[in-house]
């Protein structure tokens, strides 16, 4: 038997270092440059009109995405109402109640596949749902739609967190004579606030970048928002149009929204985050 | 080693007096034939013994033999787990608790439990011991207040937070969130109270500690407990029940089972022979 050559182990060691650098080095790269590129050409497109004037049509200088700005986060706030509740009920059902039955097995596996579907189907889905019955877009429709995406991933991180709550908790509350439900909402939920809250936050910062599911359901609109039931404007599907429009006045406000929704994205991540650590530290 | 030979004859006396007395007790719980099964795992066979009212019965015998498994079964708390079942007859008081009609929350009401790791819910002192009282009565904010105070002087911990109210159920050592689940557990005037090795998580000093109030609460309830520590078993029992594989060995006063055991198997496992 010959001993391995020491130096071909030390060559494949260090070129494994090498390329897996350099592969982190290009991916870091990429966002780095994205990054940039956003943040320079965005803050330009910031001032006072930007965020409380409507926008102006092509050709005429000036104006803001005033009503983008509210119609997203109106369509965000609805979409979360209708989404978290019953994302963290689902989530409940699967962690307390369902466990390793059939039927929860069947819901995580459903979860999954919608987790993982493009967002523009349930964009069509919706639209032949709601927009197509109702003769018109809508912002509830956009909100219906971006509380679909919401619900499994929430469903599933509500489940995960639950899950971390030690069974000796649930059985110390029961064994005092709590009902399971008082037991559930009060204590465990109490347990898991934390990650709940977090699984939350990052499921609004992954729907508060979606366009394609609003393309297809609250539309856009050039003016303020009378009420959901109308199309209305969204800083998303207005990226979306002004990017592509050939005026350097839109293409301006275009680059100056996709800075205002990376912010808002950053600001909910570092957030989540936050709070997160916080409660390690308190247990450490 | 115990033959009739060599007992001195005080221990014939001994018997006859623990006899009389145990005959003027009265019986708590009585639990007849009860099987339990994990799925199909059988792990208890037809155990049969009685709980005596305002005493302490230790149930010791080697990990795994049911111990835990068997005190479980008198608040129904193994129904939180799909697949375990019991079967057999647990009496408490006039009524087989066993029995499908029985109703959960009133018999955790009077059966309360001490689990082996302390579990304060994350939220305050007060409000720990406030849980239980909330759930079974309504009642004003002074009154809360003065029950809270009371549960948690009876747990031997009220000098220790009466400042600290506020703080976190979890920020206190182990001894102390021990005590604070006794208070939580004795502040619903349970009739008897569970322990299952609740003290086997923490320091010989609380665990001391809690020995003293095991003492203290036998006037008012009556008190099963699990333990691994056979010196625990023989300083705070007066009955002891040994389980060996899921069968009640043997069952009598403490002071017989430890001194004068009937069964070769609990003499050998009191010895350190095995387990």
């Amino acid at each position: 038997m010959k001993a391995r050559s020491l130096f071909a182990r030390r060559l494949s060691d260090y070129l494994i270092k090498i390329l897996s650098a350099l592969a982190a080095l290009i991916a870091i790269f990429a966002l780095g440059w994205i990054l940039s590129v956003v943040v320079s050409r965005g803050v330009s497109a910031f001032n006072l009109d930007f965020f409380t004037k409507l926008p102006t049509p092509p050709g005429i200088s000036g104006g803001g995405l005033a009503n983008a700005i509210l119609g997203t986060l109106l369509i965000t706030a609805l979409a979360s109402l209708i989404g978290i509740p019953i994302g963290m009920l689902a989530g409940v059902y699967l962690a307390e109640f369902g466990l390793d039955r059939p039927f929860a097995s069947m819901i995580r596996f459903a979860a999954n596949v919608v987790m993982g579907m493009p967002s523009i189907i349930i964009g069509v889905f919706v639209y032949t749902l709601v927009v197509k019955p109702a003769g018109h877009f809508s912002g509830y429709a956009g909100a219906i739609a971006l509380a679909i995406i919401m619900l499994p991933l929430i469903a599933r991180t509500s489940e995960d967190m639950l899950r971390l709550v030690p069974n000796s908790l649930r059985e110390s509350a029961l064994a005092l004579g709590a009902p399971r439900w008082k037991v559930t909402l009060g204590v465990v939920f109490w347990s898991a606030k934390t990650g709940l809250i977090t699984g939350a936050l990052l499921a609004l910062a992954r729907i508060s970048g979606e366009t394609a599911p609003l393309l297809f359901t609250a539309l856009n609109s050039s003016y303020w928002m009378r009420s959901p039931k109308e199309p209305t404007a969204n800083l998303t599907v207005t990226i979306f149009n002004y990017a592509m429009s050939p005026y350097p006045d839109w293409k301006a406000k275009a680059w100056g929204a996709s800075l205002l929704i990376m912010i808002a994205v950053l600001a909910l991540s570092i957030f989540s985050r936050w709070i997160f650590r916080e409660k390690k530290i308190r247990k450490g | 080693m115990s033959d009739n030979l060599t007992r001195p004859l005080s221990m014939e006396r001994e018997q006859k007096r623990l006899l009389q007395e145990v005959q003027s007790l009265e019986v708590k719980i009585s639990v007849k034939n009860l099987c339990f099964f994990y799925d199909d795992h059988q792990a208890l066979f037809d155990n049969t013994l009685d709980i005596f009212q305002n005493r302490v019965t230790a149930i010791i015998g080697p990990s795994g033999c049911g111990k835990s498994t068997h005190i479980r079964a008198y608040n129904r708390i193994y129904e939180m787990y799909r697949g375990y079942r019991a079967t057999g007859e647990v009496w408490l008081d006039q009524e087989n608790i066993l029995s499908p009609s029985q109703d959960l929350i009133q018999l955790r009401k009077k059966v309360g439990m001490i689990f082996q790791k302390p579990t304060p819910f994350p939220i305050s002192v007060f409000e720990n011991v406030a849980y239980g009282l909330r759930l079974h009565f309504k009642m004003s904010r002074g009154e809360l207040a003065a029950k809270v105070e009371d549960a948690l002087k009876r747990a031997a911990l009220w000098e220790e937070v009466k400042d600290k109210l506020d703080q976190s159920g979890l920020a206190f050592s182990g001894g102390q969130q021990q005590r604070l689940c006794i208070a939580r557990a004795i502040s619903v005037e349970p009739e008897v109270l569970l322990m299952d090795e609740p003290t086997s998580a923490i320091d010989p000093l609380a665990t001391s500690k809690i020995e003293e109030l095991i003492e203290s609460l036998k006037q008012k309830y009556t008190i099963v407990i699990v333990t691994h520590n056979m010196q625990q078993a023989a300083r705070i029992s007066d009955f002891t029940a040994f389980f060996y594989e899921g069968h009640i060995v043997e069952f009598g006063a403490t002071r017989q089972v430890f001194t004068n055991p009937a069964k070769k198997q609990t003499e050998d496992y009191i010895t350190g022979r095995f387990g």
